[in-house]
């Protein structure tokens, strides 16, 4: 059976090297290109480091990175404290609030911040009808508008590997620096966030290699002067300057090698203070404090705040889908059901396409990640742990290096950039390490004796994963599929670059009709359509994740 | 008044009764400890003392200061230094650092943190291992670390939550020897859970049983093994034989009664002082199995002689055990020396009277 497994090993690297050495290359490859002479050199790499506004473009999304690490530190530390520790009412309805937008698109909360906090938007006008202030308050247009809303964007992956982080502390740290003498703000501050070090660390990458990644909030605010808008301007629209369109190639690069260096400090950093595994005879069970009257207060007053920004995005999305012509006016006026009539009749293509798309690279993940959690986990084939860490560099790939690079790499040397089987591939490849890091996990949680045991009692090794161990990865496994499927759903970044006349999926729709003008009406339907759709896959997930399965695996609850 | 003073304390966790309204005295100087299977209150009742869990009732003296009944006093506040069952030995300090954390909180000068530290260290037998970080120790270390930091503020009480239960068998006894000479040494006070009954022997001056939240029997080591309050502590430390029946009749003036089993009509058995024993009550006959004897010839006894057939030995190495049948109803005997009896092989079985008692 080793056979099998190497031979399994083996198909898989073959996949990886399609899909993500091979194109890479490609890009790497494109990036020493000189136009207009048939050579080869680093001149554009020189030309890079030496030129004043790619220096400072590179410099802005190092400042928008900081910053944003700062703000989602300093909101994100408590909030995740609060959903972690405090006995609450609505603790539930909170979390999902707050996690929200890790599912929705991050396109979606720009146009909605736009029509409520832009220059006439909502809040200005109505502040103005109050009396209040007489010129329009500048909220979003500048950097601090940027970190705002990105910040609000990556704010729940914070709070997913902090409020983790909490729970996961051995409650007798803290009782035994309680013992010691310790107050809670130094306890909190010398046991507590130091142990949660590595969970932290973990979003904090995500949220600062973010603004590396995310070309479309600054573009759509007007503030191009960022590495990754920079890179989509060169490519997507100066196709014709040879020369800009390989600055744009060497932008994306760069990028992606910081990014990806950054990615492996900070996963050696945690790697060498693990300390988890340290404590033993646990209770699974974190600590949960039952705050005093004031705390309490707070913390609602604090979880409302952030809810309702949340809540925002849907509900300004909700009120422009239903209405015409919402300009210059506080609220919309007119109310219709035309941009939902527009969607349906004459685009319908843009949700099957969206379905479609997602749903073959659902299909793809599975196929291939489910083998893959197998080998890094049950396996000794030679180069797993190789496998494994070139999947989860994906995680750190800006989205427009994919793109790109399956732009350059399938259209001449393999051709099949012509096909729309492209679209659920790149999709594929782009949210890969999510799906793994669910299989993975839960592979993990599966003890080896139960499928030993069906070994022993004569079952081979194929029906053994069918019969035993994919029944008990299942629970993970959904989970990790629904959340799989919703982030392909909203992917744009890679999309973008790849997309042909009668692909457009619901995101790209949603740029299109936004840059339309007046057609804003039509992308606020468009983007409601994908927060229900989303919202409706959620239901999914918290129904297997804490419905039927919770049943099944017996209550969490104490 | 006793040095820890426990009044009445009432411990609720949602609808079930953790610690239910208990008495308990601990000496000064005293090592106690509170023995009993999980869920039993032990730890509870020792969470209460350190003041991780509030109980609903009751109070908790320490030398002379109340705990509980004049406002909750914080678990900083209350003089003691505890030992938790997974250590909980800070990973990201390194061991000069755990240790000290308690003193530099006191805003001891830094020369004085760093004497008082080393010395505990030393005393634990750690010392030199101050610059590790935890995850380089063993398991053992580390609780040895638990420990320093425990004693390092001279605590006026120490409190052990089952401080040996992740060891391995060999350390955990070697330990055993080490914790009781060293809190012996310092003169602490300390309140020691376990479940092992073995560790409870050695390491205690006297032991608390618990059982549902209450405490069943207190004594030394001793008179818990030898004069068991009824038949849980009997069953829980060390091995008794139980043969339920009922008792026939009182034998008055000698302190004895005859017993209804399985056996036979009449075992004798002798009534511990402390027992209210009548005709009709159902009780257990019960004797250690070192307290049984066989023999190849009947002996000279009036009571308690049975016919017995061998069912199986084991071999323990300092011991043997045998494993007889009496009309079908087997008992355990414990002897020292090798007998050359075999399974199968008819024998004589004598329960001395003196030995046998009854329990409820």
């Amino acid at each position: 059976m080793r056979r099998g497994d190497t031979f399994l090993a083996a198909f898989l690297w073959l996949v990886i090297a399609f899909l993500v050495i091979f194109p890479l290359s490609i890009l790497i490859k494109e990036s020493f290109k000189i136009s207009g002479a048939e050579v080869w050199g680093i001149g554009n790499y020189l030309e890079f480091f030496q030129d004043a506004y790619y220096l400072k473009t590179f410099g802005n999304t190092l400042l928008l990175s900081t910053l944003l690490l700062v703000t989602t530190t300093l909101f994100g530390v408590p909030l995740a404290y609060i959903l972690a520790r405090y006995r609450h009412w609505g603790k539930t309805i909170f979390t999902a609030l707050i996690l929200l937008p890790i599912v929705l698109p991050a396109f979606a909360g720009v146009f909605a911040f736009i029509i409520f906090f832009g220059k006439y938007g909502t809040l200005n006008l109505l502040l103005m009808d109050m009396g209040l202030i007489e010129e329009p308050i500048n909220f979003i247009y500048g950097i601090h508008g940027l970190v705002f809303i990105q910040a609000l964007h990556m704010l729940p992956f914070m709070v997913l590997g902090l409020s983790a982080g909490f729970t996961n502390i051995d409650p007798s740290f803290e009782e035994a620096a309680e013992v010691e003498g310790a107050g809670g703000i130094r306890r909190f501050f010398t046991i507590s966030l130091p142990l949660c070090t590595p969970s932290y660390l973990a979003g904090a990458v995500l949220v600062f290699l973010w603004p590396f990644t995310d070309w479309l909030t600054p573009l759509i605010l007007g503030q191009v002067d960022f590495l990754p808008s920079v890179s989509y301007i060169n490519i997507a629209y100066h196709f014709t300057d040879v020369h800009r369109k390989y600055m744009g190639i060497v932008a994306v690069v760069v990028s992606s090698v910081f990014c990806i260096s950054l990615f492996l400090i900070a996963r050696w950093w945690v790697e060498k203070r693990k300390y988890t595994g340290l404590s033993k005879g646990t209770t699974s069970e974190g600590r949960v404090i039952e705050p005093g009257a004031v705390m309490k207060t707070g913390a609602y007053v604090y979880m409302i705040l952030v809810a309702a920004l949340v809540l925002l995005i849907p509900v300004v999305l909700g009120l422009a889908a239903f209405s015409r012509r919402w300009v210059f006016e506080a609220f919309p006026t007119y109310w219709t059901l035309e941009n939902f009539r527009v969607i349906l009749l004459q685009s319908p293509d843009m949700i099957k396409n969206s379905f479609l798309f997602s749903g073959i690279a659902l299909v793809f993940g599975i196929a291939f990640g489910l083998p893959v959690a197998y080998i890094i986990v049950r396996t000794r084939v030679p180069g797993k742990n190789a496998l494994d860490f070139v999947i989860t560099l994906m995680l750190a790939f800006p989205g427009i290096a994919i793109g790109v690079s399956y732009l350059l790499a399938f259209w001449q040397t393999i051709p099949i950039a012509t096909h729309w089987i492209i679209m659920p591939l790149a999709l594929f490849a782009r949210r890969l390490p999510y799906f793994l890091r669910m299989a993975h996990s839960s592979y993990l949680q599966l003890d080896p004796s139960l499928e030993e045991a069906s070994e022993v009692s004569g079952a081979g090794k194929i029906r053994t994963f069918f019969s035993i161990s994919l029944p008990l990865l299942l629970k993970g496994v959904l989970v990790g599929v629904v959340m799989f499927f919703i982030m392909a759903f909203q992917e744009i970044s890679t999309a973008i670059f790849l997309y042909r006349g009668g692909w457009e999926t619901l995101p790209i729709g949603i740029y299109l009709n936004w840059h339309r003008g007046m057609e804003f009406g039509i992308a606020a339907a468009m983007a409601f359509l994908m927060i229900v759709i989303t919202f409706i896959l959620l239901l999914i997930i918290s129904r297997i994740s804490g419905g039927v399965l919770k049943a099944a695996w017996g209550a969490a609850e104490k | 008044m006793a040095y820890i003073d426990i009044q009445n304390l009432y411990k609720r966790f949602k609808n079930t009764v953790a610690v239910n309204r208990i008495q308990l005295g601990v000496k000064k100087g005293e090592m106690l400890t509170l023995l009993g299977p999980s869920g039993c209150g032990k730890t509870t009742t020792l969470r209460c003392i350190a003041g991780l869990e509030k109980p609903e009732e009751g109070d908790i003296v320490i030398d002379g200061r109340p705990l509980l009944s004049e406002g909750f006093v914080q678990p900083s506040k209350r003089g003691i230094g505890m030992v938790f069952q997974n250590y909980a030995v800070w990973p990201h300090m390194k061991v000069f650092n755990n240790v000290a954390y308690g003193l530099k909180l006191q805003k001891m000068p830094k020369s004085d943190v760093r004497k008082k530290t080393r010395d505990v260290l030393e005393l634990v037998g750690l010392g030199g291992l101050e610059d590790r970080y935890p995850s380089q120790l063993s398991g053992g270390q580390q609780q040895r670390v638990a420990l320093a930091r425990a004693l390092v503020r001279n605590p006026k009480v120490l409190l052990l939550d089952e401080p040996l239960s992740n060891l391995d068998a060999k350390l955990r006894e070697e330990l055993r020897f080490e914790i009781k000479s060293l809190v012996r040494r310092m003169g602490i006070t300390a309140v020691y859970v376990t479940h092992d009954q073995a560790e409870a022997m050695v390491i205690s001056d006297r032991i608390a049983v618990m059982e549902s939240g209450n405490i069943v029997q207190i004594g030394t080591p001793q008179d818990i093994y030898q004069a068991p309050a009824n038949k849980f502590v009997a069953d829980f430390i060390g091995t008794m034989n139980f043969l339920d029946g009922e008792i026939v009749q009182i034998v008055r003036d000698e302190e004895a009664a005859y017993v209804h089993t399985a056996f036979n009509e009449r075992i004798r058995c002798s009534i511990p002082s402390t027992m209210e024993a009548a005709p009709g009550k159902k009780v257990y006959a019960s004797i250690r199995p070192e307290d049984a004897e066989i023999f190849t010839a009947p002996p000279q006894a009036k009571d308690n002689v049975f016919k017995c057939i061998i069912a199986h030995k084991a071999y323990l190495g300092n011991f043997l055990y045998f494993f007889v049948t009496v009309n079908g109803t087997m008992i355990r005997i414990q002897v020292q020396h090798h007998l050359p009896y075999e399974e199968g092989q008819e024998l004589f079985l004598f329960l001395d009277p003196k030995k046998c008692t009854i329990l409820f």
